[in-house]
């Protein structure tokens, strides 16, 4: 019998307290999710405290799916989350491909590539949006005010400056506006995923299996087919890692929209929750269970794919 | 031999060459921040101090004063250290006896705890806070080690698994016929062997205990608020303190990408969760 109860024994501390930690704020989220809750309401003081005789019903559903915003924010995760995961990948097997084989410096090399993974992504915001993307003071600011001076003293040239004028100004672009602040959270954070891909695509390319490729080389087989169908199939199991962990960090996203563009025209579900919450608990709550339900979605797909994979 | 030698001279210039220009793009915003962090806020912004320039400590002798680095700085280590040990003293057994002593159950209890991973934390941010606030924890250390130990607790035993799966269990089983008890068991025979992944494992949690950015900046205000929420907290609008902004986040990030570039190698293995080898 001890034989038996032990192991579970071992496991009771971890089972119990993520058991408590998803249901008891998942079940207080349900709650508030049919009852009538707000932080300020003069109108209505009684609104400000929970309690079930404030009850809802879908009301709160209602609120949120006639509500423009929430399908942007489920569009915009979905474009971002999947745009990085894309990105990444591709990058991955490129640069994993690339650096397979030794050459000056590799070590150095692998540490370079490797530091952007570690760096806390508030700072990999702040750096991105201001140092760098910044139209006026950033490097994107200095490098477009430059270019348009050289073809500013171009136009100046005797025969040549009549070809140069019909050139247009370049305008730097605001990455802080609406429509292009999610291309910055994407660019900010494939930069930062991109070597995590890297280095598991590499360590799995370690173990090619080089005879095969040799005799595939024998065959006659380009480097185009040696790719194609020895070492993508090979990457398969750590391409379907590098896609699950992903999604588990991107679908939670908010750091680096917060500091991009406070969300504007940029939300994804988790920032449109924390918008809601900054009054209506009851409609942040209700979005937070289609958030819910999403990642499911998402988790359900990905954890049977990968579970297989697993466990043998 | 002789059919590769064709392209050799692709592969032995170019590639080294294509290698070292990807790796200095990926690395190059880390060093522009490095090298912003020694100019002065008014020369930051200035194009013809773009490269020359004459650098200044002051951004980094400042930063108590500019931001109260070290305050922000001790919160970090304390959370990240405590939120580390505990999610090891609550993981290594509860993978151990999964690697060890496999039921039914045990691949759903794992698939499970990884789930748990996937909820949107913004669902449940407020409950949390109303919870916090309703038990007088909001803005204490406890809290935070707590939340960024059980974020972080599935992909712990998650990696702990895959490493003592590892392990034969010949081994432990021999320990057993000798008569070794159950904690002779774990410190005699798993842990030695086990040493390498629980020290990986234990440099990832930290790493990602570090970076953490939601709960550690909406569970505090003051007292316990990480170098996470002091740099979100300061992000400088219109570039007017580019040069501090810069030695504030050097400061923050450069502990853990130096830890990191050391361990890079044991981190990966962690991470594929043994599917890669």
């Amino acid at each position: 019998m001890t034989n038996r109860s032990l192991p579970r024994l071992l496991q009771a501390p971890a089972v119990l307290l993520l058991l408590v930690w998803m249901l008891v704020p998942l079940s207080i989220t349900l709650y508030f999710s049919f009852i009538r809750y707000v932080l300020n309401s003069l109108r209505k003081p009684e609104w400000t405290k929970p309690a079930l005789s404030n009850w809802r019903g879908f009301g709160n559903y209602e609120f949120v799916l006639n509500n423009k915003d929430f399908i942007l924010a489920i569009q915009n995760s979905l474009l971002i989350v999947c745009s990085i995961l894309i990105l990444t990948v591709i990058f991955g097997v490129l640069i994993a491909v690339l650096i397979n084989k030794t050459f000056m410096g590799r070590g150095v090399v692998r540490v370079l590539l490797i530091s952007p993974f570690f760096v806390m992504p508030a700072v990999n915001a702040v750096l991105w949006i201001n140092m760098i993307l910044d139209p006026v003071l950033g490097l994107q600011g200095l490098a477009v005010a430059g270019i348009n001076e050289v073809i500013d003293g171009l136009r100046n040239l005797p025969i040549l400056g009549g070809f140069f004028s019909m050139w247009p100004e370049l305008e730097p672009i605001s990455f802080r506006a609406t429509q292009t602040s999610a291309y910055a959270v994407i660019t900010m954070v494939t930069w930062q995923w991109t070597p995590f891909a890297v280095l598991i695509f590499m360590t799995s390319l370690q173990s090619e299996d080089q005879q095969q490729k040799e005799a595939a080389v024998l065959d006659g087989a380009g480097t185009w087919s040696q790719f194609r169908f020895l070492t993508l199939p090979h990457l398969a199991r750590p391409i379907a890692i590098v896609v699950m962990i992903q999604a588990i960090f991107h679908l939670s996203l908010y750091a680096e929209i917060e500091i991009v563009s406070r969300g504007n025209g940029n939300k994804n579900l988790p920032y449109l929750i924390g918008e809601f919450a900054n009054n209506n608990i009851g409609a942040a709550s209700a979005t937070g269970i289609f958030a819910v339900i999403l990642a499911n979605i998402v988790a359900i797909f990905l954890l049977r794919m990968i579970g297989k994979t697993l466990m043998d | 031999m002789a059919i590769v030698s064709t392209n050799s001279n692709i592969s032995r210039y170019g590639r080294p060459v294509l290698a070292w220009g990807v790796a200095l793009l990926f690395f190059f915003p880390i060093f522009w921040m490095v090298l912003t962090s020694f100019k002065t806020d008014a020369d930051a912004v200035k194009p013809e101090f773009l490269i020359w320039f004459t650098p200044t400590l002051d951004n980094y002798l400042n930063l108590t004063e500019n931001y109260d680095y070290w305050r922000f700085a001790t919160n970090s280590v304390i959370t990240s250290v405590c939120a580390t040990l505990f999610t090891l003293v609550v993981g290594i057994p509860a993978a151990y006896a999964m690697a060890f002593n496999p039921s039914r159950a045990t691949k759903d209890i794992l698939m499970w705890m990884l789930s748990t991973k996937m909820l949107p934390a913004a669902a449940v941010l407020y409950p949390m806070i109303f919870l916090a606030k309703g038990i007088g924890l909001y803005d204490t250390h406890i809290l935070v080690i707590t939340v960024v130990s059980l974020i972080n607790l599935p992909i712990a035993i998650w990696m702990l698994f895959t490493y003592f799966k590892e392990i034969p269990k010949d081994i432990i089983e021999a320990g057993k016929m000798d008569g070794v008890s159950t904690w002779g068991e774990v410190k005699e025979i798993l842990i030695p062997l086990a040493w390498g992944g629980i020290a990986s494992t234990a440099l990832l949690i930290f790493i990602f205990c570090w970076n953490e950015a939601y709960w550690t900046v909406r569970l505090t205000t003051i007292d316990a608020a990480t170098l996470s929420k002091l740099i979100e907290g300061n992000r400088a609008p219109e570039g007017l303190f580019f040069g501090r902004l810069s030695a504030v986040s050097t400061a923050a990030v450069g502990p853990i990408v130096v830890l990191g570039w050391f361990c890079q190698k044991q981190l990966v293995q962690g991470l594929t969760f043994g599917a890669v080898k």
